[in-house]
């Protein structure tokens, strides 16, 4: 029934998390519990890679607002990766990009990990 | 007329019964003058002093047979209409037995023959030795009246004993019955042709044998027909042993004495009348002595249970009454009372308590909902009911502790008022509802015939359990329903009424909710003459949570947009306020305008909102995408260093249009949404409308796009035309229905 899903993968500290498919307010369950995995995993830095995410809602945007203070508060981090433009399009007409680093491809959110822990503070903090 | 009676008994298996007064009156009067006719018969007998001819003689055993198969309708008739409990059956049998005995002492004494020496060709009752013709008119009225006695007391001995036999009858005990009657009328038949005086009485010939050792079989079988000796009380059982004791003397006295039931001689008589009514009638009497000796020390051995016996169809009767008494509670709290007090009540047991899961809290651990014989406090201190009930939930009967205390989830010592328990799983459909517990004072209390009938009543309670669950669940359903309905009535007063009318403008409005209520809110205020305000916004997510956050944003719309003299004032102080209320996960995104008439511009600003579509009179169209950030996503300054304001001068024919996502992310059968582009072609296509149509035009664009009226997600649309302030009042007020606008549009015709 569920046409979305999470996949977990590890790039050195960065946990990585691909979601697939649409993530609406009945599947925003899914990402909240997938992120809670990872921090309770005490993987705090996240990147969460949406090369295949169709549609986001509002209820899915707002799994990130749920998590994003805490995540910051442990000296982590989400950074959203690889969105397509449409999805893309939902996030900056809310002004997500003001808070969330969102970049192109999931490597330059890995190196946007490692330029913050270098001391380059994250671009909203 | 007996054809007739016989074709009524129902299927042969019943025994031919006259239904009615009239057929009663009439087989009686039929009966009557055959009797008569037979005594008669006798008398000529009598008065030739000799025997008639072979054929009337035949013809003579013809009509006397037929006369008492008569009676024998006569009296089953009588019996069957007066059916009586056994002790009452016995008593009334003994009764006609002692009143026919007494009667039969007094007839046989008169006119007896003592000479027997003076005349040696005359037996002792007064019959010619060697041909039986009778001697005197009194002894053929003796033969015909002893005999009529003797015959009906044993028809009446065998329509009594048929109820008794046929007690909780299967196939075979009536096959037996009947085949039993059978043999016997057919071992008298085959006497047909014998006589008193030529065969001598009691020495029956190798034909009648052979039918009579069937018929005797059959008797020893029908003999042990003796179930609803079980049912009886100890005192019936009691006065039952007496009368049968006092039924077997007559008639085993008789028979031991010598020939006849009761009477030395009685028999002798009856032979003399008609042999195979003679031969028919001592078969009976073996019969009832057969079956009243087995009767009586059926009686004798079952005195000892009654007490028990009694007890248990007590219990069973008490349950069955409340498992009727459970079916009929819909009440949940008074449903699992009942259930608690039923064994205990009924005499099955001490202590009784039911353990549900709770449903509401979720988790599957037990909590025990009512007790009766013990109070819960004291119970929690003898048992461990969640680590029984865990152990029910493994199993798939119930849960048996003859010797509880030695139970390591019993707590109770010996001597603590428990000491055997029963535990039983309450399934319906498929799942455990719960479990009822039962215990005992004593070990080893239950039974497997105990175990049956609380098992049974189990059943019973979890399907009760079951009922009233769904009862209550339907109830809080069509609450719901009810409350949600007032809900979706409420929002919908916190959406403007009408829109209002202003010089040089035309506006149209609309929002639907996917669910009973939504998260969309689009409003308008007059801040003064020449200005107005106006709001679309969109909570996240959707139903009753959104709802609420919509019904605030409604408030924070009406009391700050009068104090805000920008846009984006009055959104920076909205997200202010919102930032106690809403959830981390919740946001609300906002198109927020000032349109001033006088100075002919129009000032927005969107906070995460979809963008404003604009559309000049030229086609000339865009989107107003300013930045700025939902309400509620940063709760720092950061809201207000980047939001920015868009000033638009007006210019005639103007037109803008607000909305929510659901309008542009709503999508069709094929999965594919309408999109940013559709919307502006189709606004450019009806921009020379007026607002109300142009509003109408595009959700009927849309609804056709779509090709369903079902929603994904709240929808408004709201569309703001600037005719120019010459246009004066023009296009006066419409007064909107938002009930459900998404219908009106497609009643619009489509202009080129």
């Amino acid at each position: 029934m569920s046409n979305f899903s999470v996949g977990f993968r590890s790039v050195g500290p960065v946990q990585v998390l691909d979601l697939r498919g649409e993530l609406d307010a009945h599947t925003a369950s899914e990402l909240e519990a997938a992120i809670q995995k990872a921090l309770e995993e005490q993987n705090t830095r996240i990147v969460v890679c949406g090369e295949n995410l169709q549609y986001i809602s509002s209820a899915g945007l707002g799994v990130f607002m749920a998590y994003i203070e805490e995540v910051r508060e442990r000296g982590g981090d989400i950074k959203i990766a690889g969105l397509q433009s449409k999805v893309y399009n939902v996030f900056d007409l809310l002004g997500f990009p003001m808070l969330f680093d969102i970049v192109e491809t999931e490597e330059q959110a890995i190196e946007k990990f490692r330029e913050d822990a270098n001391g380059v503070p994250p671009t909203t903090a | 007329m007996p054809a007739k009676l016989i074709a009524r008994s129902s299927e042969g298996a019943r025994f031919l019964l006259l239904q009615t007064r009239g057929h009663f009156l009439f087989v009686l009067a039929l009966w009557a003058m055959l009797y008569l006719i037979g005594l008669g018969y006798h008398l000529f007998v009598w008065s030739t002093g000799a025997l008639t001819s072979p054929l009337l003689e035949v013809v003579y055993n013809a009509i006397v047979l037929f006369d008492y198969a008569l009676l024998w309708l006569l009296i089953a008739s009588l019996v069957e209409r007066h059916r009586a409990a056994p002790t009452k059956a016995f008593w009334h049998t003994v009764l006609i037995g002692l009143l026919l005995l007494g009667a039969g002492l007094l007839i046989a004494r008169v006119g007896r023959v003592t000479n027997i020496v003076d005349n040696p060709t005359i037996d002792l009752l007064g019959f010619e030795y060697e041909t039986g013709v009778p001697l005197t008119p009194v002894t053929v009225l003796k033969m015909n009246l002893l005999s009529l006695m003797q015959v009906g007391f044993a028809f009446l001995l065998l329509a009594r004993f048929r109820h008794l036999v046929l007690f909780k009858r299967t196939r075979r005990s009536q096959r037996n019955w009947y085949a039993m009657l059978a043999l016997m009328i057919v071992t008298s038949l085959t006497t047909f042709t014998m006589t008193a005086a030529e065969e001598g009485i009691g020495e029956w010939r190798i034909p009648t044998v052979i039918v009579l050792v069937p018929a005797v079989l059959l008797m020893v079988v029908n003999a042990f027909r003796l179930s609803w000796i079980v049912f009886l009380s100890f005192r019936q059982k009691l006065a039952l042993i007496g009368l049968t004791l006092v039924l077997l003397a007559m008639l085993a006295g008789g028979q031991v004495l010598g020939h006849g039931f009761f009477l030395m001689d009685a028999t002798d008589y009856l032979y003399h009348y008609s042999y195979p009514l003679a031969v028919f009638t001592e078969q009976a009497f073996v019969f009832s002595i057969l079956y009243g000796t087995t009767a009586l020390l059926s009686l004798l051995f079952h005195l000892p249970t009654t007490g028990d016996f009694q007890q248990k169809v007590g219990e069973m009767a008490a349950i069955q009454s409340l498992t009727n008494l459970v079916s009929k509670v819909f009440d949940s709290e008074q449903l699992v009372s009942t259930i608690v007090a039923s064994p205990v009540e009924a005499g099955s047991a001490q202590m009784a308590w039911l353990a549900l899961t709770d449903l509401q809290s979720g988790s599957l651990r037990p909590r025990v909902v009512a007790t009766h014989g013990v109070d819960p406090a004291r119970l929690a201190a003898l048992v461990d009911t969640c680590a029984l009930y865990e152990d029910l939930g493994t199993r798939s009967g119930p849960l048996v502790l003859d010797e509880a205390p030695a139970d390591h989830r019993v707590e109770a010592r010996p001597g603590e008022g428990l000491g055997s328990l029963v535990g039983l799983p309450l399934v319906a459909r498929d799942e455990m509802l719960g479990a009822l517990f039962i215990a005992k004072e004593v070990t080893h209390g239950f039974e497997q015939d105990d175990l049956g009938a609380l098992t049974a009543f189990a059943a019973q309670a979890a399907l009760a359990l079951d009922n009233a669950r769904l009862f209550e669940e339907q109830l809080e359903k069509e609450r719901l329903t009810r409350e949600l309905d007032i809900a979706r009535a409420v929002q919908r007063k916190l959406l403007p009424q009408r829109v209002p009318s202003i010089d040089g403008v035309t506006l149209a409005a609309s929002s639907v909710s996917a669910q009973e209520v939504g998260g969309d809110y689009y409003d308008f205020v007059r801040l003064d003459e020449d200005r107005l305000a106006l709001i679309v916004a969109d909570v996240s997510g959707k139903g009753t949570s959104a709802a609420f956050y919509m019904a605030e944003m409604q408030g924070i719309f009406h009391s700050i947009s009068h104090l805000a003299r920008t846009p984006r004032e009055f959104l920076t102080h909205a997200n202010r306020a919102l930032a106690a209320s809403l959830e981390r996960n919740v946001f609300i995104s906002v198109i927020y305008g000032i349109l001033d008439v006088r100075r002919e511009e129009l000032v927005l600003a969107r906070a995460g909102h979809c963008p404003a579509a604009v559309i000049h009179l030229d086609g000339e169209a865009r989107y107003l995408r300013t930045q700025g950030l939902g309400l509620g996503l940063d709760r720092s300054d950061l809201f207000a260093r980047t939001l920015v304001e868009e000033r638009l001068t007006l210019q005639p024919g103007d037109v803008f249009v607000l909305y929510t996502d659901g309008v542009v992310e709503s999508r069709n059968a094929r999965g594919e949404e309408y999109g940013y582009n559709r919307l502006l072609e189709a606004l450019r296509r009806h921009r020379h409308e007026d607002a109300p149509d142009l509003h109408r035009a595009l959700l009927a664009d849309l609804h056709r796009f779509l090709g369903h009226d079902a929603y994904d997600d709240d929808m408004t649309l709201m569309v703001l035309k600037w005719h120019g302030i010459r246009l004066a009042s023009a296009a006066s007020a419409h007064p909107q229905q938002p009930e459900k606008p998404a219908d009106e549009p497609a009643m619009v015709p489509e202009k080129p």
